[in-house]
């Protein structure tokens, strides 16, 4: 699919000629982008750079055809924020503000996306835990946007530190939650995730988790396509639920009747409503498995030891694969690449031969660890570690890993 | 970008604080090049060692501090600089390899 790009050259200079703040006949950068589909733009010839998760958000961003963005700031998403900032003004993205809190972005965002437009935002930690009342109204509510979520420490004592607690809070609310191990994928998730929101029989919103500071604010090799290229525009009538008419007011404020209705909602219709967003979010997962390459990444499969980790763990445990590799020991590694939908399916498969399963999480709940015994009870006979873990912006040296690992063999377990 | 040249190994900094290290290998020294997260961008630099390694197949080393490279650890702000450091130090680690096998072929003669 591509557009008829000197058309729109023309159309839009014209459009354009008196945008405050820009010279006369300034057009925005966005309008001279090529569109491709999302499988083209996968497999398009790439540049390698080392850059900061912040930046490869940045590029996602301006190669995402986003339409509305709506942020409050907060530490380490801010840094994001800052460069979606410099799109905006390029021209990449059509609207941006900040908002007033986290309860008014969210809510905010949700009404973007309600209005039928491709919609972004972003925050951290208790940003989140701020905004969750809208939040968890999203999905219901049938929005397909994209929560950036840069993952911080959220309970008392504060930090800034990295730790991913919250994503558990994210989990059961209908959201479609990916999490990215590097930048690499903090680059190529936010493009995926825009697409299968609002592919029609999805119509929900997605999370992007990442762990902060170890990935945003850290440089590594990312490869990107071409700036001159963006993905397919949002068709604001090709929902679940049909779009609020803006341009015909009195707008309707309200979803279909029901949702809305407060009070007046019956018990059945509810349950019934939520039995959709779950299932959606089940059939959100043949996008995902074609546009990611599977939901989940197999390294050394059919070990007997095996490492199950999702976001920056994942890379840690990859050192420790490769560490216990140059001792002769074969250890098998699954990288979860989408929480929600989660991957239950094909964790089995990946598991079902392995003797211990170790959980490495950035977090003190344990959520990956409880959705993985969850998976595997009765379809494998695995020892399964209640860890390792750090939590509060402690790190994860590699040695730890290689240390739950000696001690379960010097136990004979 | 960092020169691939001599690249033995690209991995997530495995003392778990984040950032990637490149470690550089000619003979039996190396340089072991460490980009850590930052709370600025503009604060991102290379933390770099000269290391000597201590088995040829297994990634295991020591900081070496005993050369004419460095005699403590390195602090490089960009790219540009570093890679000029990584090319004189190849050379220089060429040289120190020849040399010391001269060394060891005296010893046995």
């Amino acid at each position: 699919m591509s557009t008829p790009t000197a058309e729109v050259k023309r159309k839009n200079t014209g459009k354009h000629t008196n945008v405050p703040g820009k010279p006369e006949g300034w057009v925005p950068a966005g309008d001279l982008q090529e569109v491709v589909t999302l499988e083209k733009m996968l497999t398009l010839p790439r540049e390698t750079i080392f850059m900061t998760g912040s930046e490869a958000a940045r590029e996602s961003i301006r190669r995402a055809n986003v339409d509305m963005a709506i942020a409050y700031p907060i530490t380490p998403q801010s840094e994001t924020m800052q460069q979606a900032g410099y799109l905006y003004d390029e021209g990449y993205i059509k609207d941006y503000y900040r908002g007033e809190e986290e309860i008014g972005s969210m809510s905010a965002i949700s009404g973007a996306s309600r209005a039928g437009v491709r919609s972004l935002t972003a925050t951290s930690g208790p940003g989140l835990m701020r905004g969750m009342e809208a939040i968890s109204s999203w999905p219901g509510a049938r929005t397909p946007l994209v929560l950036l979520d840069m993952c911080r420490v959220i309970n008392t004592p504060l930090a800034i530190q990295p730790d991913n607690i919250e994503i558990s809070f994210l989990l059961e609310t209908g959201m479609l939650v990916m999490h990215a191990e590097n930048q690499q994928d903090f680059y190529d998730y936010p493009l995926i995730a825009f697409i299968v929101s609002e592919e029609v029989d999805v119509t929900l919103p997605c999370t992007v988790s990442v762990d902060g500071f170890f990935v945003t604010h850290a440089r590594g090799n990312v490869s990107i396509v071409d700036k001159k290229y963006k993905i397919p525009p949002r068709d604001g009538w090709r929902n679940a639920v049909p779009s609020m008419d803006n341009e015909n007011p009195p707008a309707r404020l309200s979803r279909d009747a029901p949702i809305q209705k407060s009070n007046f909602i019956s018990y059945h219709m509810h349950a019934s409503w939520q039995q959709e967003v779950f299932a959606a979010v089940e059939r959100s997962a043949k996008y995902f498995d074609k546009y990611l390459g599977g939901l989940i990444e197999v390294v050394n499969p059919g070990s007997d030891e095996m490492l199950i980790a999702s976001g920056a763990a994942v890379s840690q445990a990859r050192e420790a694969v490769r560490q216990e590799g140059e001792k002769g020991n074969k250890i098998g590694l699954i990288k979860v690449k989408t929480i929600r939908p989660w991957p239950g399916p094909q964790i089995i498969e990946a598991a079902k031969h392995a003797k211990k399963i170790f959980v490495p999480e950035f977090n003190q709940a344990g959520w990956l660890h409880k959705n993985v015994t969850t998976t595997l009870y009765g379809h494998c006979q695995a020892k399964i570690y209640n860890g390792p873990r750090v939590f509060g912006g402690m790190t994860m040296p590699t040695e730890l890993i290689l240390d739950w690992l000696k001690e379960s063999r010097e136990r004979k377990e | 970008m960092l020169i691939q040249e001599n690249l033995y190994l690209t991995r997530s900094a495995p003392d778990g604080e984040g950032g990637q290290q490149f470690l550089y290998k000619v003979n039996q020294y190396g340089v072991s090049a460490i980009s850590r997260p930052q709370e600025e961008i503009a604060q991102i630099h290379w933390d770099v060692e000269v290391i000597k390694y201590r088995e040829t197949e297994a990634v295991k080393f020591d900081v070496c501090h005993d050369t004419e490279l460095a005699e403590k650890p390195l602090v490089f702000h960009n790219d540009s600089s570093l890679n000029e450091f990584l090319k004189k130090a190849f050379g220089y680690f060429k040289e120190l390899g020849f040399l010391e096998g001269m060394i060891t072929n005296d010893k046995e003669t």
